[in-house]
């Protein structure tokens, strides 16, 4: 089994050409597959931040910039394990370092806090190690060797005895394991072909929380317990039951949902008057807020995403949806009418709204987000040297649908338009914001349409023929797969990917199962040494 | 500035270490004569990027060679005309597989794009910013810097997967530049023991990174190689904040601007913001902070609602009927603000010429026609002649579509940096684009 069967699981599209169903596989129990080969993987800006947060503490001024998370096979978890640090970043890192460890030695609450001796002077070899060990295991994620240990006792030294005091001296060796590629990188190698303790806590932690392992989940590794089943899956347990688990479901589906690109949401006030540039940041919170809601307090099926009536909403999105704010502050959970063409995630501003254009909607954008990111199914991007303009409103063509026609008459355009358009053009109801409206251009829109076979007359049914398709468990499944490896699954592990799909589908789509799944799969836990 | 033999020859005799042969990488030095320490004044070189191409019925000038008239998108360059050179009719080799993604590629690596599946890419070679800076960027404070009038990567590349983002804040990239530790011409630095403490502290990262590269595949030892890049620069950075600058008379502290640059109407004031990007890069540039830079005024795709348009300008290239009259105006504008960012650097004196005489700043776009991604008559200026290198006041028209890296390789050598030949499969040549060069 190897990518090409996944994709075919996937019901497939190949240079826009269908392929015909693969029968589903029958697997009952987890096979093994290929490991992946062993990489170095940056921590993301949002893994910086929560780990500085969890280990010096909360409420420390964080740097306002770090290297930028890049995208790649559309996640910036894979992203991270391509990427490297650019001679700027280098530099942001090296200031935010020393702006934090100012931050913790001159705070003497904080301080006492990570430094467990009193120095008997301006140097203290004994006080200062253990503040570099003790944090360094934190920070690194491991313990420190000797070597390691050391170096940082004489920078610590050197700047003490320069600038006359013990914790001048801390600041320097906490700025210096702050730049360390110990710190920035996760360098999971693995040994006999398998992650050690200390790499899964760091594996666990980074994919269930989106930070560093806590002391518990470090104690276990120091245990030996994560490498072997029970401990695993204990931890595991503890880890999804936890509260934290929350901001690793929501990181992924950022991700996932390519979400960060809200903070960039740029559209017209002149034609969306309800529009601010805050307006992103709500609507990426509507659908976190929600995922979060169904995930861990339902345990719902994921699929109800798709098309659940509930939503949550403050007052800006709830202008926007036409319905009830429920809060004067903040959000609240809301109940969309039955009668609402809204609903699920489709009918959310995160996806109405960024799969848009500043001043228009875009059947071409929406079709697209569902086929990649819902269907997992690969479109080409478009030939270079065609006229692409499409003809203005007019009295003979006033409704996108009318003014898009040439996507879907002409043939060479209607190949993989056919797989787009008609999704989008079900949106239709949702103008460029994501609100909605009956008419475009003063002509009735007409929201109808068939997805793979299954026709739809309003993006309600269109959200229902979705969440139907056979595509949506295994293409969770991979993706989060992909997210919690960072890396695209090689030779091998996709027949993995397909049984933990099938497993996904017995459980009821519970994506805290799926969780479970993936930490305790063979595919998280072994690794190839490289070449 | 022109250099004649007889200036060169007394150069070579007044002991500056200029030896015929070795790349010359500076202008000759001004009867000031002190300003570098060697008696001469670099060369730099900048990208001046946009995004979505031109008109190029609109773009290409008439007539060629020193006759030649600014076209109707090139009009706002009237004030700069002498001091840039127009390059038209030449194409991008390495194929046009990703829209938007594959002109840049060959307009600044020569070489064809590493694809990734759907419309993601990566470089498969380095940016031409970054082929110049690995020769002379070595002596000042930055390798390069990278500037962008909006949020954005950027485009300038280290090798595959490796980006150089560009700094999106006039404040901040001020900050950078001329904050914390910079030293006017004449000041003598604070002595700051913290600074000797801050490269240990390097020190140490460096002997971490050495310790991990050995358990590393090829792959992630080229990254983590590129890390190491980034802390020497560092430590070098660091150093030259104790020594003393050297007196350059045209170097002065810019006005810091504003923190914001709010949306006005719902419209980013890229202008204003490129404007004040640029006051502080020429005078970066004038106190030797750096002699590399690219500056990113939109990028490709980019749908930034110019002021006044209905639509943004991506979607705008594509659906706007017609003669493109809005598509059209947006060009106009960029090179507005292209046209400033010339009279930038030609405002300020550095000898007996102007910064902008010591620069050569290629000046160009994604693609060609945005409306159908073309990458033939692709977009090119070049503003400023590296010290007499290149040619400039006229408008070269290939009859033939040649190759953009001839461009790139007259580029590299005007930098006095003896290439061979750049690019790689069709993108590749071994010959220069003679008719630009002085």
């Amino acid at each position: 089994m190897d990518r090409r069967l996944v994709a075919l699981a996937l019901v497939g599209l190949t240079a826009c050409a269908k392929k015909a169903d693969d029968p589903p596989l029958d697997l009952t129990a987890l096979p093994d597959g290929n490991p992946a080969e062993a990489h170095l993987t940056r921590l993301t800006a949002a893994q910086y931040r929560n780990t500085v947060r969890d280990v010096l503490g909360e409420g420390l001024a964080l740097p306002p910039q770090l290297e930028p998370d890049l995208p790649s096979a559309g996640l910036v978890a894979i992203g991270a394990s391509e990427s490297t640090i650019s001679g700027w970043g280098v530099e942001q890192y090296e200031n935010g370092a020393f702006s934090l460890a100012a931050q913790v030695m001159d705070d003497a609450a904080r301080r006492d806090a990570l430094v467990p001796c009193s120095p008997a002077g301006v140097t203290d070899d004994a006080c200062a190690e253990a503040f570099v060990e003790a944090v360094g295991l934190r920070l690194w994620r491991r313990p420190l060797t000797s070597e390691e240990s050391a170096a940082l006792v004489a920078i610590a030294n050197d700047a003490a005895s320069t600038l006359g005091d013990f914790y001048d001296g801390l600041e320097f060796a906490l700025a210096g394991l702050l730049q360390s590629p110990n710190f920035l990188f996760r360098a999971e190698l693995g040994e006999g072909g398998r992650y050690d303790d200390f790499e899964m806590a760091s594996r666990l932690a980074f994919f269930l929380w989106n930070t560093a392992p806590d002391e518990a989940l470090l104690a276990a590794a120091a245990a030996g317990e994560l490498t072997t089943e029970e401990g695993l899956a204990a931890q595991a347990r503890r880890m999804i039951d936890d509260d934290r688990a929350r901001d690793g479901v929501r990181q992924f589906f950022t991700d996932m949902f390519e979400l960060y690109e809200l903070d960039a949401l740029a559209k017209d006030p002149k034609l969306f008057v309800h529009f601010s540039t805050d307006v992103g940041g709500y609507a990426r919170e509507e659908t976190l807020r929600l995922i979060e809601y169904l995930v861990f307090d339902k345990d719902a099926d994921y699929r109800d995403l798709l098309v659940t009536n509930e939503t949550f909403v403050n007052r800006h999105l709830a202008a926007i949806y036409s319905v009830p704010a429920g809060a004067r502050e903040g959000f609240a959970r809301v109940k969309l009418p039955e009668s609402s063409g809204r609903r699920g995630l489709l009918g959310h501003l995160s996806f109405l709204g960024l799969q848009s254009h500043p001043a228009a909607s875009s059947a071409v954008l929406r079709g697209l987000f569902v086929r990649r990111v819902l269907l997992c199914q690969e479109i080409p991007p478009p030939p270079v040297d065609v006229n692409t303009a499409l003809p203005e409103p007019s009295d003979s063509a006033r409704t996108l649908r009318e003014r898009n026609k040439i996507h879907l008459e002409n043939p060479s355009c209607a190949q993989c338009h056919n797989f787009m358009d008609p999704i989008g053009l079900g949106f239709e109801n949702f103008d460029g914001l994501g609100r909605w409206r009956e008419k475009d251009n003063g002509a009735v829109i007409d929201a109808s349409g068939t997805l793979d076979g299954v026709t739809f007359t309003n993006p309600r049914e269109l959200a229902q023929a979705v969440r139907d398709h056979d595509n949506v468990g295994i293409c969770l499944t991979r993706t989060l797969y992909r997210y919690a490896t960072s890396h695209v699954e090689q030779a091998d592990e996709g027949q993995l990917i397909v049984a933990l799909s099938e497993r996904f589908a017995q459980q009821g789509y519970r994506v805290k199962a799926l969780l479970f799944d993936i930490v305790t799969s063979p595919g998280f836990a072994k690794v190839e040494a490289h070449q | 500035m022109k250099l004649s033999r007889r200036t060169l020859l007394r150069g070579a005799l007044g002991g500056a270490a200029v030896s015929i042969g070795l790349p010359a990488l500076e202008c000759m030095m001004n009867r000031h004569g002190t300003a570098y320490a060697n008696g001469t004044l670099p060369k730099r070189f900048g990208v001046w990027f946009w995004g979505n191409g031109v008109i190029p019925t609109h773009w290409n000038p008439t007539g060629e060679g020193t006759e030649w008239a600014l076209s109707d998108q090139l009009s706002p360059l009237e004030n700069v005309k002498d001091d840039i050179t127009v390059v038209s009719g030449m194409s991008v080799k390495t194929g046009n597989a990703i829209p938007h993604g594959s002109g840049p590629g060959g307009i600044f690596s020569g070489a064809p794009l590493i694809l990734r599946g759907g419309e993601e890419y990566t470089f498969s070679a380095p940016s031409i910013d970054q082929v110049i800076a690995q020769q002379i960027g070595q002596d000042t404070r930055f390798r390069s810097l990278e500037l962008g009038a909006k949020p954005g990567p950027g485009l300038s590349f280290n090798g595959p997967n490796s980006k150089n983002p560009p700094e999106s804040s006039p404040r901040r990239f001020f900050d950078r530049v001329f904050g914390g530790g910079f030293t006017l011409p004449g000041d003598d630095p604070t002595p700051d023991p913290r600074l000797r403490l801050r490269r240990s502290v390097l020190d140490a990262v460096v002997t971490d990174i050495g310790r991990l590269n050995g358990k590393l595949s090829m792959h992630d030892k080229q990254r983590l190689d590129q890390h190491l890049t980034g802390i020497r620069d560092l430590e070098r950075r660091l150093v030259r904040l104790e020594e003393n600058p050297p007196s350059l008379e045209s170097c002065a502290l810019p006005d810091a601007p504003a923190e914001e640059f709010p949306d006005v109407d719902g419209r980013p004031p890229m202008p204003e913001i490129a404007r004040a990007m640029a006051d502080v890069l020429a005078l970066a540039l004038a106190c030797d902070q750096t002699r590399v830079f690219s500056f990113w005024f939109t990028y490709p795709v980019n749908n930034v609602l110019f002021p006044g348009m209905p639509a943004g300008h991506h979607r705008l290239t594509h659906d706007e009927p017609g003669d493109q009259p809005q598509v059209n105006s947006i060009v106009k504008l960029i090179t507005t603000e292209l046209a400033y960012f010339i009279e930038r650097l030609r405002s300020i004196p550095e000898g007996d010429a102007t910064l902008l005489d010591s620069c050569a700043v290629l000046a160009t776009s994604d693609t060609s026609f945005g409306r159908n991604h073309s990458l033939d008559d692709y977009p090119i200026v070049i503003a400023g002649n590296a010290c007499g290198a290149l040619k400039r006041g006229i408008h070269y028209r290939s009859p033939s579509g040649e190759n953009v890296s001839m461009v790139l390789l007259s580029l590299i050598r005007a930098m006095g940096i003896p290439a061979a030949d750049f690019g790689a499969e069709a993108g590749y040549v071994d010959r220069s684009l003679g008719a630009i060069e002085a």
